[in-house]
C-alpha cells in the first residue's frame, strides 16, 4: 500500500510539473482518447526521467508503464503473483487484497490499467466475472455527476476513461458485457456517463456480429498435436465429406541401439472428390509434395503440405459435353455463363486462374522427407495410382527450420535428431 | 433452349431446308426477343401480345365449318360409340372405327387437297374435346394416328412422302403410329438401340430393333421410326451415331407387332411392341434429314401437346356433368347434397379447374394458328395442367358420387382409369416440368447475360441500364416494377390483374436471384426447379383465365360475371400459392426442407423400402 500510494502521488506530481496546463482533463473536453495519450505519455517520461539509469535495463513497455510498481526494487504484485500461481483464483485475491487495503481505494485507475495489462498472463482475459470485479474496484456513487454542470462536463474523466479502457479491453477480446456490468456501470458512473455510453454500443453492436464468423475458431484448440491436425484439416478442406485418416500416431520408442526414436504424427485428409481427380490422373506425370504452408488459428501456426499436380496443359484436356440432341424431352445443359457479380473484370479472373488439382493434404509432426512418405504409403492403399505415379518432394524449408533431413535422407539415421516440431509452433 | 431452337428452324426453315446443329445453336444464340408471356414471365416482364386479347383465330368461315361438324361429331359419340362396350373388348368397335372414318375423323389437319379436312389446330382441338368428353380410347387411337404418328409427314414430309401417304392416312384406310419408346430408352435419346444401316449401294436402310408401348402398334401401316444412323460430323469427319426418323410401311416386310398389351386404362386403344427385322427401308423414307431426327421428334411432341389439353377439357366438362347431376339428385339428411359446404368447394374447384385447362387449351392453338413460334412452354405447361386438373376433377366426381362413382355402371371409374396415363406419356409431367423451369431459366439467364454485357459499357448503354436498374432498387424497396395490366384486362377484373402483375415481380425477382445463386448448376437443382415449374404453370393459368374473362366482360356474355368469378378466384388462390413458393425459394428454411427429403429418401433407397420399423415391433 505504501509503495503503492507513493507512487501515484508521484505520479500526480509529475505530470503537473512535465505537462502543464495542457493535459489537466478537467480543462480538456476534447475526445477523450487524446486525453488519455497525453496521461500516459507523460506518466512514461515521468518514469524514464526520474530514473535515468535504468532505462537499459528492462524496455518492457508493460514494466515501465506500470504504475502501481514500487520505487524499491520491490516487483509489480501482478508480476509476482503471476509467477507463483497464474490463475484465475490469484487475480481475484490481487483484486481482493486492493478492494480491502483501503476504503478510499487510494490508486484504483492505476491499479485498473495494470490489472488490464496482467490479465492475459494469468489467463483471465476472457472471463467476463473479472472483468466486471475488476469494474468493482471503482469506488461507487461518489464520481455519479451531481448537477446538470457536472454532467455537461466530462466528470472524473480519468476514471470514466480507465472504465472504457476496461470495456474497450473486453470488446477486443469480443467478450460481450452482461447485465452486472450495466449494473457497476450506472452504480460508479451513473446512468449517462460515457462509460456507459460505451456499454450501449457494445450491447448494439456485439449481438449484430456475434455470428459474422460462420466458421468460427474455438478459443480452446485441442492440446493434442493430432486432434489439432484433425481440426486444422477439416477446417481447411470444406467438405462435409472428406474423411481424415491418422496414419501414424505421435509415439517415442527406444531403439535396439538404445537411442531414442520419436515418431511425429501424420495426419491426411482426402475427400471422394479429390480421390476420384487423382484416379484421373495421368501417372505418366509427375505429383507433388509441397508445403509447408501456415495456417493461423488464434495465436497459433500449424504448418501443412498438399500433395497436388500441376494443371493439365490445354492439348491433353477432354472436353466433356454433352450432346445437346440427348434428352427429348427437357435439356440436360444450359448454356449460361452469368458472371459472379455485376462488376468483374473481364481482363482479369482470380476465379478463373488455372491451377493444378489438389489431390489430398497432411500434417505432420516433422517436416522431413522420410515422414512425408509415410503419408504418401498411406494414401496409397486407397489410390492405388500413386504406386505409379512419380513423387515429387518439394519441401521449402519452413520459417524456422533447417531442411536437414532431405539432404541426409539416405542415411536411417536421419531421425537421430529431433527436428524442430514443425507441426506446431506457438 | 429446345423449344427456341426447334420452333425457329420448324418457323424459318420449313421442313425442307434445315441447318445442322451448329446453325440450330447459333439461331438461338442470336438474341431475339420473344413475344411468348410464359418465356417473359422468367424475365419479370410482361408481354401481352400472345395472350392479350383472348386469340379469336377462326375466320367466318372456318367457324361456320367447325359448327357443321360438331353437331355430327357429338351426335355419333352419343348414338354409335359405347365407350363401356370398346373399354370391355379393349378394342374400338369396328363399326365405330368405320363410322369414324367416314367423318374424316383420321384426317382432321391433313389438308384438304390430299383428303383430309384441313383444320387448322383451333378447329382440331374442337373437335378433339368432343371425343375427349366421350371416349379418350378412342381419342388416343386417333391421337397417336395424327398428333404423332403421322404429324412428322405433315411438319417434315416432302412433297412426293406427302402425295404418297396423306390421302390414305387421311381416309382411315391406312392407320399410324409414332415409334421412339424403347426398352432402355424414355427420354434419353442416347440409348437408342434401333439401328439403320446404309446399304452399299446407297438406296436403302436397314432397320433393326425393336420398339415398345407404340399406341396403334398392333393396328398401324405406317410407323414413324427413330433409329440411330452413322452420320459423318462435317466439322471433324468422324462418324457418329444420330437419330433419324424414317417412315416404315408395315409391307415392306419384316416388321411384326406383338399381342395388345393388358392396361390400366385407355384399353380401347391398341398398344403393342413393334419389332424391325432387317426391314429394307428406301432412302426416300427418310423424314427430315439424315442425323435430323431428334429435331423431327421433338417438333411433333411440341405440335401435339395442345391437343391433349384440349380432348380433357371436354373430359372435364363430361365429368363436371355427371357430378353435378348427382350433387342436384342425391338427397341426404333432408336436402340435396349440393346445398352443403364441402360439395360446394368440390364443385366451385372442379368448375375452376375445369375453366383454366379450357381457356388454356384454345390460348394455345390459337397462338400456334396466328404463326407464333414460341409456344412450347404454354404447350408443356398446358399438357401438366390439363393432365393433372382432369386428374382431380374426376377424382372429386368420384368422390361426390361417393358408392354410386366406385361403381363401373357410373362410368366414372373408366374415365379415372383413362386418364391415368395422361400425366405420363408424352414427356412425364415431372420431366416436362423440367423443361418448364429450364427453358425459362435458360431465357432469363440470357437476358441477364445481355445485362452484364451492357454493363461493361454503361455509357453506350445507358438507357437499358436505367431502366434495369430502376427496376431492381424499386423492386428491392417494395415499390411495384413499373409493370401493370391496367388497360389490358377488363377494370372489373382488374384487381386479379395486380395479383397477377404482383406474382410476376415477385417470380422474375426469385427467378434472377436462383440464377445468380446457383448459376449453371441450377440445372441440378431439381427442388428448386420443380417450385418454379410449379409457380410457372398458376402464373400462366392466372393470365390465362384474365384474359378470357375479360374478353367475356368485354362482350357482355351472360356468363360473363360467373367467369369473372372462376377468375378472381382462381387468381386469388394462385397468387397465394406462387407467393408461398416464392417465399420459401428465397430463405433458408427450404434447404434444410430439400435436406430432409433428399435425406428420407436416400435411407429409403439404402434400406430398400421404408425405415421405421413396424409400431408393433413385428
Amino acid at each position: 500500500m505504501n509503495s503503492t500510494r507513493r507512487c501515484f502521488v508521484r505520479f500526480m506530481m509529475s505530470t503537473k510539473a512535465l505537462v502543464p496546463g495542457a493535459s489537466w482533463p478537467c480543462s480538456n473536453l476534447g475526445p477523450a482518447a487524446q486525453i488519455l495519450r497525453t496521461f500516459r505519455v507523460s506518466g512514461t517520461v515521468a518514469k524514464k526521467k526520474s530514473r535515468p539509469v535504468r532505462t537499459g535495463y528492462d524496455e518492457k513497455p508493460e514494466r515501465e508503464r506500470s504504475l502501481v510498481a514500487d520505487d524499491d526494487d520491490d516487483d509489480d504484485p501482478f508480476e509476482r503473483a503471476a509467477r507463483e500461481a497464474g490463475t484465475k483464483a490469484a487475480f481475484d485475491g490481487l483484486l481482493d487484497v486492493f478492494v480491502r487495503r483501503d476504503v478510499r481505494r487510494r490508486g484504483h485507475v492505476e491499479f485498473i490499467y495494470a490489472a488490464l495489462r496482467k490479465m492475459p498472463d494469468f489467463g483471465v482475459e476472457h472471463d467476463i466475472a473479472v472483468y466486471n470485479k475488476l469494474l468493482d474496484v471503482f469506488p461507487k456513487e461518489v464520481f455519479v455527476p451531481r448537477n446538470f454542470i457536472q454532467r455537461m462536463f466530462n466528470h472524473y474523466p480519468r476514471q470514466q476513461e480507465c472504465a472504457i479502457q476496461v470495456l474497450e479491453q473486453m470488446e477486443n477480446y469480443g467478450l460481450m458485457p452482461n447485465v452486472e456490468t450495466k449494473v457497476l456501470l450506472v452504480q460508479i458512473f451513473g446512468e449517462k456517463s460515457h462509460p456507459m455510453r460505451k456499454y450501449q454500443r457494445m450491447m448494439y453492436w456485439f449481438p449484430k456480429f456475434k455470428h459474422a464468423n460462420p466458421y468460427p475458431v474455438p478459443l480452446q484448440l485441442p492440446r493434442d498435436p493430432v486432434d489439432l491436425a484433425r481440426f486444422s484439416l477439416n477446417r481447411i478442406a470444406h467438405d462435409l465429406d472428406a474423411r481424415v485418416a491418422v496414419y501414424q500416431f505421435p509415439s517415442t520408442e527406444v531403439s535396439e541401439t538404445g537411442e531414442k526414436v520419436s515418431r511425429p504424427h501424420v495426419v491426411g485428409i482426402q475427400s471422394p472428390e479429390q480421390r476420384r481427380l487423382l484416379a484421373e490422373h495421368n501417372p505418366s506425370r509427375p505429383v507433388f509434395v509441397e508445403g509447408p504452408f501456415p495456417l493461423w488459428l488464434r495465436k497459433t501456426c500449424v504448418h501443412y503440405y498438399v500433395l497436388r499436380a500441376d494443371p493439365l496443359p490445354p492439348e491433353e484436356k477432354v472436353e466433356e459435353s454433352i450432346d445437346p440432341e440427348r434428352s427429348f424431352f427437357y435439356p440436360l445443359e444450359l448454356d449460361l455463363d452469368l458472371d459472379r457479380d455485376f462488376g468483374d473484370l473481364d481482363s482479369f479472373d482470380v476465379d478463373e486462374v488455372e491451377e493444378g488439382p489438389v489431390f489430398a493434404m497432411c500434417m505432420a509432426g516433422q517436416a522431413d522427407q522420410a515422414t512425408l512418405a509415410k503419408w504418401i504409403s498411406g494414401l496409397q492403399e486407397t489410390n492405388p495410382i500413386l504406386g505409379r505415379t512419380p513423387i515429387l518432394f518439394r519441401l521449402e524449408s519452413g520459417p524456422r527450420e533447417l531442411q536437414q533431413a532431405t539432404e541426409s535422407e539416405p542415411e536411417p539415421s536421419a531421425e537421430e535428431e529431433p527436428l524442430h516440431s514443425q507441426g506446431m509452433k506457438q | 433452349l429446345y423449344a427456341t431452337a426447334d420452333s425457329r428452324c420448324h418457323a424459318k426453315c420449313g421442313p425442307t431446308v434445315h441447318g445442322s446443329k451448329s446453325t440450330a445453336l447459333r439461331l438461338l444464340c442470336v438474341p431475339q426477343e420473344s413475344k411468348s408471356f410464359a418465356v417473359n414471365m422468367f424475365k419479370g416482364q410482361i408481354n401481352t401480345s400472345q395472350v392479350f386479347p383472348f386469340p379469336s383465330v377462326l375466320n367466318e368461315e372456318q367457324s361456320q365449318f367447325l359448327q357443321e361438324l360438331v353437331g355430327p361429331v357429338s351426335k355419333f359419340f352419343i348414338e354409335v360409340n359405347d365407350p363401356m362396350k370398346n373399354d370391355a373388348l379393349e378394342k374400338v368397335e369396328d363399326s365405330t372405327m368405320e363410322g369414324l372414318k367416314e367423318l374424316g375423323a383420321f384426317g382432321l389437319q391433313v389438308p384438304t387437297d390430299l383428303g383430309g379436312l384441313g383444320l387448322t389446330n383451333t378447329q382440331y382441338a374442337r373437335l378433339v374435346e368432343i371425343v375427349g368428353m366421350y371416349d379418350l380410347g378412342v381419342g388416343i387411337t386417333l391421337g397417336a394416328h395424327q398428333s404423332i404418328g403421322f404429324k412428322g409427314i405433315l411438319l417434315f414430309g416432302t412433297r412426293a412422302q406427302k402425295e404418297k401417304y396423306l390421302p390414305k392416312l387421311a381416309s382411315g384406310e391406312d392407320v399410324a403410329a409414332f415409334c421412339l419408346t424403347e426398352p432402355a430408352s424414355g427420354s434419353d435419346a442416347a440409348s437408342i438401340k434401333t439401328t439403320a444401316v446404309l446399304s452399299p449401294c446407297g438406296k436403302y436402310y436397314t432397320l433393326n430393333g425393336g420398339k415398345i408401348w407404340i399406341s396403334n402398334g398392333g393396328l398401324a401401316e405406317i410407323f414413324t421410326v427413330f433409329a440411330k444412323t452413322s452420320v459423318k460430323d462435317e466439322k471433324t469427319g468422324e462418324m457418329k451415331d444420330k437419330i433419324t426418323a424414317f417412315i416404315v410401311e408395315r409391307s415392306f416386310g419384316g416388321v411384326t407387332s406383338g399381342p395388345p398389351e393388358k392396361k390400366m386404362g385407355i384399353k380401347a386403344s391398341n398398344t403393342a411392341e413393334v419389332h424391325f427385322d432387317n426391314v429394307r427401308v428406301p432412302v426416300e423414307c427418310v423424314l427430315g434429314e439424315v442425323g435430323g431426327g431428334f429435331k423431327v421428334a421433338m417438333n411433333i411432341l411440341n405440335n401435339g401437346r395442345f391437343g391433349m389439353a384440349a380432348a380433357l377439357a371436354g373430359t372435364m366438362k363430361g365429368v363436371i356433368a355427371k357430378a353435378v347431376d348427382h350433387a342436384v339428385n342425391r338427397t341426404q339428411f333432408g336436402s340435396k347434397i349440393h346445398n352443403y359446404g364441402v360439395i360446394q368447394e368440390k364443385m366451385a374447384r372442379m368448375a375452376m379447374l375445369h375453366y383454366v385447362t379450357e381457356s388454356m387449351a384454345y390460348m394455345v392453338s390459337g397462338n400456334m394458328d396466328s404463326g407464333a413460334s414460341d409456344f412450347q412452354i404454354e404447350a408443356a405447361i398446358s399438357k401438366i395442367f390439363a393432365s393433372e386438373a382432369s386428374w382431380s376433377v374426376t377424382d372429386e366426381c368420384i368422390q361426390i358420387m361417393g358408392g354410386m362413382g366406385f361403381m363401373k355402371e357410373a362410368g366414372a371409374e373408366r374415365v379415372m382409369r383413362d386418364l391415368r396415363i395422361f400425366r405420363i406419356f408424352e414427356g412425364t409431367n415431372d420431366i416436362l416440368r423440367l423443361f418448364v423451369a429450364l427453358n425459362g431459366f435458360q431465357n432469363a439467364g440470357n437476358q441477364l447475360k445481355n445485362l452484364q454485357k451492357a454493363l461493361k459499357n454503361p455509357l453506350g448503354n445507358a438507357g437499358l441500364l436505367t431502366g434495369e436498374i430502376g427496376k431492381r432498387a424499386r423492386r428491392r424497396v417494395g415499390l411495384g416494377s413499373g409493370l401493370s395490366l391496367q388497360g389490358t384486362v377488363h377494370p372489373e377484373v382488374a384487381h386479379s390483374g395486380d395479383l397477377t402483375v404482383k406474382a410476376i415481380e415477385e417470380f422474375g425477382a426469385t427467378i434472377e436471384e436462383m440464377l445468380l445463386k446457383h448459376g449453371k448448376k441450377i440445372i441440378d437443382e431439381q427442388f428448386v426447379l420443380k417450385r418454379v415449374a410449379d409457380s410457372a404453370i398458376d402464373l400462366y393459368a392466372m393470365v390465362v383465365v384474365l384474359s378470357r374473362a375479360s374478353r367475356s366482360l368485354a362482350q357482355g356474355l351472360p356468363s360473363a360475371q360467373h367467369e369473372k368469378l372462376l377468375c378472381e378466384t382462381w387468381c386469388i388462390e394462385a397468387y397465394g400459392r406462387i407467393m408461398a413458393d416464392m417465399k420459401s425459394l428465397r430463405s433458408s428454411s427450404s434447404k434444410q426442407l430439400f435436406k430432409n427429403l433428399r435425406a428420407i429418401s436416400s435411407a429409403l433407397v439404402d434400406n430398400g423400402g421404408v425405415v421405421s420399423p413396424h409400431p408393433l415391433g413385428f
